[in-house]
């Protein structure tokens, strides 16, 4: 691990996430008086369900202190699955879950190669996010499949409990388990010591390769889903679905205060930063701001998260410095270096 | 020895948090001397070294280079003023060649690199040392004396005038000591002052002019070494009479817990023949590199033997995972406690619980803080675990402190064999001391215990047998009354076998 | 054996296995393929891997020092637009001056870059996703959602790619095939001859002997950064070049191509190790596989699977044996060390 965990340091992350929801919340609330019409605010979940499904296993798999960039390409291919077995005469239902079982095997291909055969998740997911897409394209070519049965695309599509979809239920129940194993469970323990020190936990009789596979097999399994659903909300499917989702996934994942070094974050911080990213979302859309410039100001927020905390640190570090230069005298009770500069023995 | 000095430390002090790592300390160094530099762990060596090279800033005091004061801010400042270190384990750029890591950091002056020239040059550089290599292989996997060589070359192509050298003994076989010292010799004859720091004693004594002590951060003496005696450094080093060390009782030998028979992971150890008892202490002693650990991580199933038999509880046993090994009751202290022991950002109630977190789930899996809170509770009181608060994170601890952490969550396993790799290292002398009334009354519970221990006195103390490796090989086992400090480290260093081997 | 362990790197035959597998592949493909061995179909493979090799070989400089550049498919997509749209209205520019001019803004995004990893200490990861959106917002704003045409483009520029720098009976080297290839060439020497070079490697290699070796780390990543960048920029001139109609779309997507030529090429994630050659080979390889299966009936839609499964086979077989390869070919210099000790007692 070259740098280390500032993000523990500013301890309240989950308040700061919470100040800067209010602020974008008061800032909707200011700019259109449509922002909380039931609609709109089921809106705000709606139309990026699937990326909030996924973002929820994500941050199992970066505090785990991996990271899966084949995420969009397996929603995309688990989509293309259901489009493609439904075409073919399947019923809907078995095309659906004909989608999760071929997001497991991804799943499995990504946790056997990142976590049994050693190679950085980095290059398999990348690999995996081409080759996945790859299989997508095979299977539908430039075709586009529709025209699924009405309770399906009512599923994705159609208010459950007044305008919020059925979807929507799902994520709420998904975020309360993975907040209740990450948080609570033996499992979560472990994800944690891992990401934290891998070496560590196997010392402590952990099988860390069996737990990194589990992550990957249910990130496999949740992009599916999330995949499926994606079908049911456009109501027609093409292989490029989803294609780039895998930024904005993550994006809102580290928004969250999860290190991308893995060992720290919380599901709460991430839910906070999924609030604050789609209604930062919302209000830029309700003001007609094009789509790739909201992702570019939360391109920006992001590295604002990292960079603030740094340069505070920075400054500590650098004035005392400064005064004993000016001053002619060497610093007196300055902070000690930051370990990732004198990582020597002891 | 010239009149004027090289380099001067006068009165420099640093701190770090709560602790005084150094407090106005001087040394002074002559060129062409050899100083040898003692102290206990903690003494505040390394703290001097990284203050000499540039890497700490001291809090106060000053360094005179030739009477002239300066700042150091970085290494490279240090390297222009002709200071260079070589650590225990070398600073090597695996993706490199030893020719470029030798003249890594001339490369500031030159834009270009002529690689005919770089390899010409450190030909040269390597002869004036007496070796030779291929300097156009990669520094990936050389052995560690090789390293060594290089980073003495890299430090001699600079032009060094101090030559810091940490412990660079402390992996190296007797032959290599020997050429090694052949190096600081020709250097001492060059005119660099050489900063040499050794465990040692018998080392210090056979290179060094002049023997500064350092305790507890402070200065003790400086003298030249025909005016020192091994015990008074010792004295020095320790401040107090050997002697005061806790002495394991005699425990009740039960059954046979472990056998190992032909244990062999090539090329690290081989032939590996032991019993060991309930209720016996089994020490493990041998230099650094001897490969004790090795033997423990191969019990402990991270590393396992390739041949042999393991026979545990009676029954004969592959271990191929710590997580096997810990399930039937085998369990391992590692000796790198920040990097093996201890998820250092967690609380120290997840720590103890890690391993048997299972224990603590309730009808829906999920665990049982209060519960998980108790025991760690429980093993505060009965280890006096020293902090504020349990949730506080492992890493804010000091050393003896985690140490007692990671036994507390081995010992609430209820392992049947504990293996303990250097249980003492780095922790302060009241710790050591509570270790081992912990490790007295373990065994006389009846527990199995394997103590891999450098530290001689310890090992006499509190072993009941001891066994003895060199490079790989066991040497012998030994009953605690037929065992002397001196028979144990002629074992250690192999020094009857070595002659027969050399013909 | 011996004398042949002395004198290759591990590197070169890395990278001769690379050209042994590219053989293989234009092998099975020229028994697949009716008339595969043409001056066409050379000429067509050149024209596409230009592009990529071009942001590989900037990418190289970055990945070696354990960092990744993922911002470089916008930096060429924005680039692309700028300079289409300044030299639609200014078709008196040389085509040098446009090149530094794309150059200059690839460097000055790879610099910000570069400076938010090196002094920001953010991990690259984080700078590079975080400006790959940024830069990408920056090409929507900027050019408002309107298009580049390549009715709009000077003559020179949409001729560019059909431009012959050198001809062997019907085999060309076509311009942006050549600038590639100059580019490659410079930056394998910048690599192996300058000590800027070399410290890249020292950098990735091991940290902090490199902070110990006192190297200027920050300095060296964010100059690495800023020539990744300029590469980039470059790229983005040459894909104005070859498609002439340039999109807010144009480009996205392309790092996930660059990184795995790189990755396919040998270059180690982790840092420290690969070479500009190599990522060459990797781009090449990667290009060939991808032209050569639209050229193939059966069906073109199986080039992403493929190259997917491509990178990960280079990966795990490179993983494989290289590791066991390394201590093998480093073997002789173990065995000088003792006999020498030997000698000198």
């Amino acid at each position: 691990m070259q740098q280390p965990k500032r993000w523990a340091r500013l301890k309240n992350w989950e308040t700061l996430m919470f100040i800067i929801l209010c602020v974008v919340v008061v800032g909707n609330l200011r700019l259109s008086e449509h922002y909380l019409d039931l609609n709109n605010l089921a809106n705000i979940f709606h139309l990026s369900i699937e990326k909030s499904l996924v973002v929820l296993i994500m941050a199992f798999v970066i505090i785990n202190g991996e990271i899966d960039l084949s995420v969009a390409s397996v929603m995309g291919l688990a989509a293309t699955v259901l489009a493609e077995r439904y075409e073919a005469g399947w019923p809907i239902a078995a095309g659906f879950a004909m989608a999760l079982v071929v997001g497991l095997v991804c799943g499995l291909l990504n946790g056997l190669f990142a976590a049994y055969m050693g190679i950085p998740s980095l290059i398999v997911t990348l690999a995996g996010s081409i080759g996945y897409r790859g299989v997508a394209r095979i299977l539908l070519e430039d075709n586009s499949v529709g025209d699924f049965p009405n309770w399906f695309t009512s599923l994705g599509q159609d208010g459950l409990i007044g305008p919020f979809p059925a979807t929507i239920f799902v994520f709420l129940a998904l975020f309360i388990l993975g907040f209740v194993i990450l948080q609570y469970s033996v499992f979560g323990r472990y994800v944690y010591a891992i990401g934290n020190n891998r070496a560590a936990a196997e010392y402590a009789g952990i099988n860390a390769k069996q737990v990194k596979l589990t992550i990957f097999m249910a990130s496999g399994l949740i992009a599916a889903l999330a995949g499926a659903f994606y079908a049911a909300r456009l109501g027609n499917v093409r292989a490029n679905a989803a294609e780039g989702f895998e930024l904005d996934i993550i994006t809102i994942v580290l928004l969250g205060g999860v290190s991308i070094f893995g060992g720290t974050g919380t599901m709460i911080g991430v839910g906070l930063s999924l609030l604050v990213v789609l209604n930062l979302r919302n209000g830029m859309s309700l003001s007609n701001v094009d789509g790739n410039t909201q992702t570019s100001v939360i391109g920006i927020l992001l590295i604002l998260s990292v960079l603030v905390p740094n340069l505070f640190q920075l400054l500590q570090r650098l004035l005392p410095r400064v005064f004993s230069t000016i001053s002619g005298f060497t610093n007196k009770g300055g902070a000690p270096e930051p370990k990732s500069q004198v990582s020597i023995h002891q | 020895m010239t009149a004027d000095p090289f380099l001067e430390i006068r009165n420099v002090s640093k701190q770090f948090g709560a602790t005084k790592a150094l407090e106005s300390v001087s040394l002074t160094l002559y060129p062409g001397e050899v100083h040898a530099l003692l102290g206990e762990n903690g003494a505040g060596k390394s703290t001097l070294i990284k203050i000499m090279t540039g890497i700490y800033q001291p809090d106060s005091g000053e360094i005179l280079l030739q009477g002239r004061p300066i700042s150091l801010h970085n290494s490279a400042q240090a390297q222009n003023h002709g200071i260079a270190a070589i650590y225990q384990e070398p600073l090597v750029f695996p993706d490199l060649n030893i020719a470029e890591n030798i003249f890594i950091s001339h490369q500031r002056r030159n834009p270009m690199v002529r690689w005919g020239k770089l390899y010409r040059d450190a030909e040269k550089v390597l002869a004036q040392l007496g070796v030779a290599l291929d300097v156009r292989a990669l520094a990936r996997g050389l052995p560690l004396a090789a390293q060594q060589t290089v980073e003495i070359a890299k430090a001699i192509s600079m032009d060094v005038r101090v030559l810091i050298m940490d412990e660079p003994t402390a992996s190296l076989s007797i032959h290599e000591v020997k050429h090694l010292f052949g190096l600081v010799r020709n250097l001492r004859k060059a005119g660099v002052a050489i900063l040499f720091i050794s465990h040692r004693l018998d080392e210090v004594f056979e290179i060094a002019d002049r023997v500064t002590v350092f305790r507890d951060g402070q200065f003790i003496s400086t003298a030249p070494v025909a005016e020192v005696t091994p015990e008074r450094a010792i004295q020095d080093m320790v401040g107090r009479e050997i002697g005061d060390i806790f002495v394991k009782e005699p425990s009740p030998r039960g059954d046979v817990v472990l056998s190992v028979k032909d244990l062999s992971r090539e090329p690290r150890f081989r032939n590996i023949n032991f019993e060991l008892h309930a209720g016996e202490v089994l020490g493990l002693a041998g230099l650094v590199g001897a490969g004790r650990t090795d033997v423990a991580l191969a019990l402990f199933g991270i590393a396992p033997a390739q041949n042999g038999h393991i026979t545990y509880l009676g029954k004969e046993v592959r271990l191929h995972s710590p997580k096997q090994a810990t399930q039937m009751g085998i369990v391992y202290v590692p000796e790198d406690r920040r990097q093996h022991g201890l998820v250092l950002p967690m609380s120290l109630t997840a720590n103890i619980s890690l391993p048997s977190v299972k224990n603590y789930r309730n009808q829906v899996g999920m665990v049982q803080h209060d519960k998980e809170q108790t025991t760690a509770e429980h093993y505060r009181q009965q280890l006096t675990i020293r902090t504020s608060s349990l949730s506080m994170p492992a890493g804010k601890l000091s050393g003896g402190n985690q140490q007692k952490v990671v036994l507390s969550k081995w010992l609430n396993t209820n392992p049947r064999l504990l293996i303990l790799d250097e249980p003492t290292r780095g922790i302060d002398v009241g710790a050591k001391q509570e270790v081992h009334r912990l490790i007295n009354n373990l065994a006389q519970q009846g527990m199995a215990i394997l103590m891999i221990s450098s530290d001689l006195p310890e090992v006499l103390a509190m072993s009941d047998r001891i066994l003895v490796m060199r490079e790989g090989q066991q040497m012998g086992i030994f009953e605690r009354h037929e065992a002397t400090q001196e028979t144990i480290m002629a074992a250690a260093i192999g020094q009857t076998l070595e002659r027969a081997a050399n013909e | 054996m011996n004398k042949i362990r002395r004198w290759v790197p591990l590197q070169r035959l890395r990278e001769f296995s690379l050209v042994i597998i590219l053989i293989i592949v234009v092998l099975i493909f020229g028994n697949q393929i009716d008339n595969y061995y043409t001056p066409r179909t050379f000429n067509r493979i050149s024209s596409t891997v230009a592009l990529i090799t071009l942001v590989a070989v900037g990418q190289t400089l970055v990945v070696l020092t354990r960092n990744v550049d993922l911002s470089v498919g916008s930096v060429v997509g924005f680039t692309a637009y700028y300079v289409g749209r300044y030299v639609s209205k200014n078709e008196d520019i040389s085509p040098v001056m446009l090149a530094a001019l794309a150059m200059s803004i690839g460097a000055g995004m790879g610099l910000i870059n570069g400076l938010l990893v090196a002094y920001g200490r953010i991990p690259a990861i984080v700078v590079t996703l975080g400006t790959m959106a940024i830069y990408r917002g920056v090409l929507v704003e900027y050019s408002d959602s309107k298009s580049v045409a390549t009715r709009q483009l000077p003559d020179w520029i949409k001729e560019l790619p059909q431009e012959s720098i050198l001809k062997y009976g019907e085999y060309e080297l076509r311009a942006l095939p050549a600038i590639a290839l100059v580019a490659a060439i410079i930056f394998f020497f910048l690599l192996l001859y300058t000590s800027f070079g070399r410290r890249l490697y020292a950098i990735g290699s091991s940290p902090e002997a490199a902070n110990l070796a006192g190297i200027r780390a920050p300095r060296m990543v964010t100059l690495a950064f800023t020539l990744c960048g300029a590469m980039a920029g470059l790229g983005g001139m040459l894909y104005l070049a070859r498609f002439g109609t340039i999109t807010v779309d144009a480009a996205r997507g392309m790092e996930l191509q660059v990184v795995a030529a790189v990755v396919v090429g040998g270059v180690n994630i982790l840092g420290g190790s690969g070479t500009v050659l190599g990522a060459m080979l990797g781009a090449i390889l990667i290009g060939t596989i991808e032209q050569s299966l639209i050229r193939m009936n059966i069906n073109e839609f199986w080039k992403d699977a493929l190259l997917g499964l491509c990178i990960i086979i280079a990966v795990s077989v490179d993983r494989i044996l290289i590791n066991q390869l390394t201590p093998w070919w480093s073997r002789t210099e173990l065995q000088r060390m003792p006999e020498e000790h030997h000698a000198a007692a």
